[in-house]
């Protein structure tokens, strides 16, 4: 799709977990992920706990080397055919923790100064325009610029980084877990706001989450990640009402209802995850998945177009004897 | 004489407020031990800048008359040393050597030190495991062994004794820089600032420096009260500081012989050593619980 | 356990040859001819080159330092300048010396520190914990040589109890556990021992004051148990962090015996050093040198291993 504003292609990466040579244990916190990006376009990422979301979103920003793939921007691959810094001015990154992503002994304004300075605005046009978006962001200047991050809240601190992001003036933001850190009042507030700039900039969003009301209020797309894959992608609508993947099916089953009396504490799965040093063979869900059959355990099954947009890694939707 | 590693990760990574130094500042002044440290301190370094003004005499200046003249004799209120020099306006006058002898090593190990130990630290990899491996080897030796080593090796003279002096501290300052900058190195504002597309550089300057210096300078403050101590010892041993220069290692060792006939001029000198190693000691240990690092 | 083991001893070896460089290096940056002060002033141009090449002086550094090396691991650290003796020899009988100093010293050092570290966790804030804090500060800033002379001149000098210098009767340096030599042993091993009594006395303070803190000896506590189970779980919890300082303390000692020595004038490896300085004799100095970082090491080694042993928790990375 040569129209997609950012792509990953066969994105592997593997972490040391130890040992040396034969004993060597790697964790698969990514393994061959591959998706694309329409500008405009806020795509959603969920998927448990130790998945591989912050590592692909590191891989994505290029914050991490990837062992294999590549990401493109634009169709040109990023660290070659874009240079970095090029590239870092149109992808921007926005961390869960509001408080270690800003360094402490910096105001809040050389905070969202810095980045253009870095690519040759002068220091007072630098924190003019830094005025002019924390002001964009809900924060006055005047009393928020020459603060430091521990004397503001975490929902300002938050906005304070979307700032920083848009300093760069970019093209797509990579949010992860953004706002779920925040009070749920809060977390409205902010997600207001970044619908906004989205709609007023142009943007496009990446938003990683765990928090599957919050993606589908806000993602035209969904990406749902297992154990280092990606296991099913496809548009919001579609996928939160036919899902074509047990794993997706599980995790919205699980979802905890808008209702906050209804909120149980049911974990989403039954189990922890496998570990993803030794993922299962064939299809990695299969030890969990209430409807694993015949190929499941031997046979990885591959992504297939199951709809418009629409892909799917299951058996279920490509295997005849599937159909019970 | 360990160089004490302390695990001072904590402070880069801790809450710090602005004010933050006021904080400091008002907490290190309620603690009294270190404001008297502080004060000792200071007091020993003005009365080396101010030598000439407040040394009754002249350091060099002895008659053989007067040599040994006891604690106490009228005009040299500290008696004479050995070529009957008087012994109060050499202890202030060495005050001078001494406390440079003392004081510079650690400062350019600290510079040099904290330069190698930050860019391993962010670095990380390879790079970081051959340097640290490298530091290793010179752990290996007793810090008063190293010192004597290599001064040993250079031979007497106070720029030898500085240079040998420099190598003990570069390791462990280095270390302690190498720990800090890999615990800020990890933290997101790190990330989110690589994610600005700045290069290593602006980022160390930026970003790294601010939130590790504090820690590496308070560590290498407590390295001082060695250093005195390690200097005077060499010179003591004969390296370092050559005669006639007032310096109290020197003169303790030029008064050793002299312990069966007036013993207690003879010890002098060590107390001032010792005066300025512990109130240096103190005064770090008062700046770093006033900057909260623990240990 | 073994792996832990044989990674720490591969850790190990790097190191060793590191430290042997150094030593190597040390000759090659004194400056002057390394002959120097074994020709005579008037050698002629042909003694010197002979000597140059008997000694390997003419060889590339790599080819010098690895037959230095290959020798050095065969017990050759060559001949002193001064005595024309054999380093090792020489080094040797100046170790045992050493040993018995900074061995006593440890123990000393250790038993004080470590019984004012208890009772300073113990009672904490009390009278007792403040002075153990005080003469731990004290005890890390003292120049210990001074303190050595101090100790003289109040001991031997003013009340004439024990012997100033040398390790025994008549400049005996051949040890014997008799008085004569026993009250020679007094005065260097106290001044020694102050180095390690205020860094164990912190330890283990801190150490005992950790352990009070836990659940179940707070519990015992209120309930007004101190019996002699809390004891044991006390000290059987401190001990490994404990031996560990105390092994440390014992290796710095040993290498930084040299100025304590000069003042006792103690016939050790920190005397031989001073003498090596004094004279310039270069063989000798390398040679002391790395006979003290190599037991430095090999001991910094076994206490790793032992403390492992005893609390398996330390084997992880
Ligand atoms: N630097 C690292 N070194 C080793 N393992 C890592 C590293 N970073 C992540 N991992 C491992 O990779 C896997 C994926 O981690 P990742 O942080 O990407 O998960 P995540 O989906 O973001 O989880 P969460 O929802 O908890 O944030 C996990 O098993 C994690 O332990
Ligand atoms: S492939 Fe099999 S095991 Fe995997 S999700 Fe589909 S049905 Fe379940
Ligand atoms: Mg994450």
């Amino acid at each position: 799709m040569s129209d997609a504003i950012l792509s990953a292609h066969n994105l592997v990466k593997h972490f040391n977990a130890g040992g040396w040579g034969a004993a060597r244990k790697v964790v698969r916190a990514v393994d061959d992920v591959s998706f694309d990006v329409a500008p405009g376009e806020t795509l959603g990422v969920v998927g448990e706990s130790g998945c591989g979301k912050s590592t692909t979103a590191r891989l994505l920003t290029h914050l991490l080397p990837s062992d294999r793939g590549e990401v493109r921007f634009r169709g040109r691959v990023a660290g070659t055919e874009v240079p970095l810094k090029e590239f870092r001015r149109h992808v921007q990154m926005v961390f869960q923790d509001s408080y270690a992503s800003l360094n402490p002994r910096m105001t809040m304004l050389d905070a969202v100064a810095f980045g253009p300075t870095v690519h040759g605005v002068d220091q007072p046009e630098a924190r003019r325009r830094a005025g002019a978006l924390l002001e964009r962001v809900g924060l006055d200047p005047a009393r928020f610029g020459p603060r430091y991050p521990h004397e503001i809240s975490g929902g300002q601190r938050q906005r304070v980084n979307i700032a920083r992001a848009l300093a760069f003036d970019p093209d797509v933001i990579v949010l992860d877990e953004a706002v779920s850190a925040l009070d749920k009042s809060v977390e409205a507030q902010v997600l207001n706001l970044l619908t906004e700039l989205r709609r007023e900039r142009g943007l496009t969003y990446i938003f990683i989450s765990h928090d599957l009301n919050v993606v589908r209020h806000i993602s035209d797309r969904v990406m749902v990640m297992y154990l280092g894959e990606v296991v099913e992608i496809g548009p919001t609508a579609d996928l939160y009402t036919a899902p074509r993947h047990p794993y997706t099916e599980a995790l919205l089953a699980a979802m905890p209802s808008l209702d906050p009396d209804r909120r149980t504490m049911e974990a989403p799965l039954q189990g922890d995850p496998p570990n993803p040093i030794d993922p299962p063979p064939g299809c990695r869900f299969h030890t969990r998945c209430a409807r694993a059959f015949g190929p499941c355990p031997g046979t990885a099954p591959v992504p297939a177009l199951v709809g418009r947009r629409h892909l799917a890694s299951c058996h279920l939707n490509t295997v005849k004897e599937a159909a019970e | 004489m360990a160089v004490a590693q302390t695990d001072i990760e904590t402070l880069a990574t801790a809450d710090k407020p602005r004010g933050y130094w006021s904080g400091v500042g008002r907490r290190f002044l309620k603690d009294k031990v270190a404001v008297a440290a502080g004060c000792v301190a200071g007091g020993l370094i003005l009365m080396a800048i101010f030598a000439p003004w407040v040394a009754p005499q002249d350091p060099f200046d002895g008659t053989m008359i007067r040599r040994l003249s006891p604690i106490g004799t009228e005009g040299y209120p500290l008696g004479a040393d050995e070529l009957g020099r008087d012994m109060l306006s050499r202890l202030i006058y060495g005050a001078r050597l001494s406390l440079f002898m003392g004081v510079t090593p650690v400062l350019i190990a600290f510079v040099i030190g904290s330069a190698i130990g930050i860019a391993a630290g962010y670095a990380g990899g390879w790079v970081n495991s051959i340097t640290m491996r490298v530091l290793d080897v010179f752990y290996a030796f007793p810090s008063v062994l190293l010192a004597i080593a290599i001064s040993g090796a250079l031979g007497a003279g106070i720029l030898n004794g500085l240079l040998s002096l420099t190598v003990v501290f570069i390791p462990p300052i280095a270390r302690v820089a190498e720990s800090v900058t890999t615990a800020v190195r990890k933290l997101e504002y790190i990330e989110a600032a690589r994610a600005s597309g700045a290069s290593a550089f602006t980022i160390v300057r930026a970003h790294v420096l601010g939130n590790v210096l504090g820690p590496i300078f308070v560590y290498a403050t407590s390295l001082i009260s060695v250093s005195m101590i390690l200097a005077a010892g060499l010179s003591f041993l004969g390296l370092g500081v050559s005669p006639p220069n007032p310096e109290w290692g020197l003169m303790l060792n030029t008064l050793r012989n002299a312990i069966y006939v007036q013993p207690w001029l003879a010890a002098l000198p060590g107390v001032m050593i010792f005066l300025t190693s512990i109130s240096f000691n103190m005064l770090s240990d008062g700046l770093r619980s006033a900057m909260d690092i623990k240990q | 356990m073994l792996i832990f083991t044989a990674r720490r001893i591969a850790y190990t070896i790097p190191i060793m040859l590191g430290v042997s460089l150094v030593c190597f290096a040390l000759v090659h940056i004194s400056p002057g001819d390394p002959l120097v002060s074994i020709l005579p002033p008037d050698a002629s141009v042909e003694l010197q080159e002979q000597l140059m090449a008997i000694y390997g002086f003419d060889r590339s550094y790599p080819e010098q330092f690895f037959r230095w090396l290959g020798r050095a691991l065969q017990g050759d650290l060559g001949n002193s300048i001064a005595t024309g003796r054999p380093v090792t020899s020489e080094v040797m009988n100046a170790v045992g010396n050493t040993l018995i100093l900074a061995v006593t010293a440890t123990i000393i050092g250790f038993t004080l520190g470590g019984l004012f570290g208890f009772v300073a966790g113990f009672f904490r804030d009390s009278w007792i914990d403040k002075l153990a804090s005080t003469l731990a500060v004290v005890g890390v800033s003292v120049p210990h040589y001074w303190l050595g002379m101090v100790l003289v001149i109040i001991f031997s000098v003013e009340l004439g109890w024990f012997p100033a210098t040398g390790a025994g009767p008549g400049g005996s340096s051949q040890w014997a556990w008799d008085w004569e030599h026993m009250s020679h042993l007094v005065l260097p091993a106290v001044t020694m021992s102050v180095i390690p009594m205020g860094i164990v006395a912190r330890t283990v303070r801190a150490l005992v004051a950790d352990i009070l803190q836990q659940e179940f000896v707070t519990g015992l506590r209120a309930k007004g148990l101190l019996d002699r189970g809390v004891l044991a779980h006390v000290i059987k919890n401190a001990a490994p962090t404990a031996l560990a300082v105390m092994g440390l303390q014992l290796g710095y000692l040993l290498g930084g015996s040299i100025l304590i020595e000069t003042v006792f004038s103690w016939p050790g490896t920190g005397f031989l050093l001073g003498q090596a300085i004094f004279q310039r004799d270069l063989p000798l100095l390398q040679g002391t040198i790395l006979v003290l970082a190599m037991f430095f090491v090999i001991l910094n080694l076994v206490v790793d291993v032992v403390q492992s042993a005893l609390d398996p928790r330390l084997q992880r990375g």
